[in-house]
């Protein structure tokens, strides 16, 4: 993926000097460095975290409260991954869940696979609504310039009646697959914590980063500062390799994203995208409703073809420029939930589903295409539908 | 039709194998089967039997009687404690 997005980034520079749609100096800052800081000091913080054990007590600490319970089960660790891709990557956050969930299941004698994919669902919808929940909301805050406590206004209780909703529906489709109740093995999950100072700190600079993002507007800086100084400060306070931290760092999604970037900020140049704007502003006719739904379900459709990151970087400069004057916040709140709720459509939306099918294929488990989109499907339209509902109600657009 | 096929299979994430069988490890080792590998070399005077050792790992008799072992261990700890070395 990444190799296409930098060849892609190679032909645009090449073409766009040549062709003298830009200049060298211009290109130069078509990668937004603010975007990038943000995305590695976030990322830097997470390993440092994860490396403390944090997310797998997280898990564990799920598991137990179960009490064997296929129910109490299924729905805690779709609640758990939630949570946990609100700060994990999803691709590593399906690593873990997908690594707790074989387990458990091996243990209890459970069919792994609906546990596996209320997992994949949840992952990809936890973290809509927080800044740092995803890249392509990373993307959306940096290009848009919408500040954390906006995606919390505005998103937040969407977001959990998104996932009450999910799972919810996830259940009945699963019900009869779940399993019977077992007897869970006696453990601690505190056991599982091997350093606990670097628990505690690691729980310490995450508080600290939630809470310097929700001063953001009084301290007059960018969300990309404070997440390179609570990563600077995260990896002095945990005394780790730096150089071993910077290695595990998800550095494709670095390089895919700033490719992109450079793309898009070609194409803007060549103004194709003013021209996709303008039949945008065509097509909603300015009325504020039908721009923010179109805005919803275009990017979500987008999404669940292409990595929502790609979807984010596009349409978020183009979105801006097409509707600015319109209900802004409305429509910002409509490419969050779109770029987030399309990725877990078919095996194809995103890494999350293929990191879930490679580890199932370790395992020896098989899962085909069609049963992952037929749920898929599914949830994605009922997300979606949903989101249309709360935006309408919550920006008033309905009349 | 087959080719749009072997794309999408192409196209599945190989997964992070080493990174998956650590967390998955570690979830084992708090909730599931416990296990400790440990790491044997050829004993001294014994390097012509090169061959023969490396099968031992494969060996399911050799594994059987290393499970003994362990158990034979376990109950003369909980008995007596550690043996003096």
């Amino acid at each position: 993926m990444s190799i296409a997005a930098l060849i892609g980034a190679l032909l645009t520079a090449w073409f766009g000097l040549q062709y003298g749609v830009f200049e060298y100096v211009a290109a130069i800052d078509f990668i937004d460095m603010r975007l990038i800081g943000l995305l590695v000091g976030t990322m830097i913080i997470v390993e440092v975290a994860e490396r403390s054990g944090l997310f797998r007590f997280g898990a564990l600490y799920a598991i137990k409260l179960s009490k064997g319970s296929p129910t109490g089960l299924f729905v805690l660790l779709g609640l758990v991954s939630a949570a946990v891709s609100m700060f994990l990557s999803d691709a590593t956050a399906m690593l873990l869940m997908a690594a707790a969930t074989v387990t458990i299941a091996k243990l209890l004698k459970y069919d792994p696979v609906p546990y596996f994919i209320s997992s994949i669902i949840m992952i990809n919808l936890g973290g809509t609504s927080t800044l740092i929940g995803s890249p392509s909301n990373m993307i959306i805050a940096v290009q848009t310039g919408m500040i954390f406590t906006e995606f919390i206004n505005y998103l937040t209780l969407g977001e959990v009646a998104l996932w009450g909703i999910t799972i919810f529906t996830l259940y009945i489709l699963f019900k009869s697959r779940l399993g019977e109740k077992k007897v869970l093995p006696e453990y601690n999950p505190w056991e599982s914590i091997e350093n606990k100072k670097l628990f505690y700190r690691s729980i310490f600079v995450l508080t600290l980063l939630v809470l310097l993002f929700l001063t953001l507007e009084h301290l007059g800086v960018g969300p990309e500062a404070i997440a390179l100084g609570c990563a600077i400060l995260a990896l002095v306070l945990s005394g780790l390799d730096p150089a071993e931290i910077f290695k595990r760092l998800d550095w494709e999604t670095v390089f895919f994203i700033a490719a992109f970037m450079f793309v898009v900020a070609g194409l803007e140049q060549t103004g194709i995208l003013s021209d996709v704007s303008t039949k945008l502003v065509q097509l909603s006719g300015q009325n504020p409703l039908r721009a923010t739904l179109l805005t919803l379900w275009f990017s979500g459709l987008a999404s669940s073809v292409v990595s929502n990151a790609a979807v984010a970087l596009t349409f978020a400069p183009m979105l801006t420029a097409a509707f600015s004057g319109l209900n802004d916040a409305a429509i910002k709140s409509a490419l969050v939930f779109g770029t987030n709720l399309g990725g877990a459509t078919t095996p194809l939306s995103g890494s999350v589903v293929m990191v879930a099918l490679g580890a199932l294929k370790r395992e020896g488990i098989s899962m085909s295409f069609r049963e992952f989109t037929k749920i898929g499907l599914i949830t994605s339209i009922l997300q979606l539908a949903f989101a249309s509902f709360y935006l309408t109600v919550r920006f008033g657009l309905g009349g | 039709m087959a080719k749009v096929k072997k794309w999408i299979e192409s196209k599945k994430a190989k997964p992070k194998c080493g990174e998956y069988d650590e967390t998955k490890r570690e979830f084992e080792m708090a909730i599931g089967k416990p296990f400790i590998t440990v790491k044997v070399g050829i004993p001294e005077g014994f390097e012509d039997f090169r061959t023969e050792f490396l099968c031992l790992e494969k060996d399911e008799q050799f594994q059987e009687e290393i499970k003994d072992l362990v158990k034979k261990r376990l109950i003369f700890e909980k008995r007596y404690g550690k043996p003096e070395s």
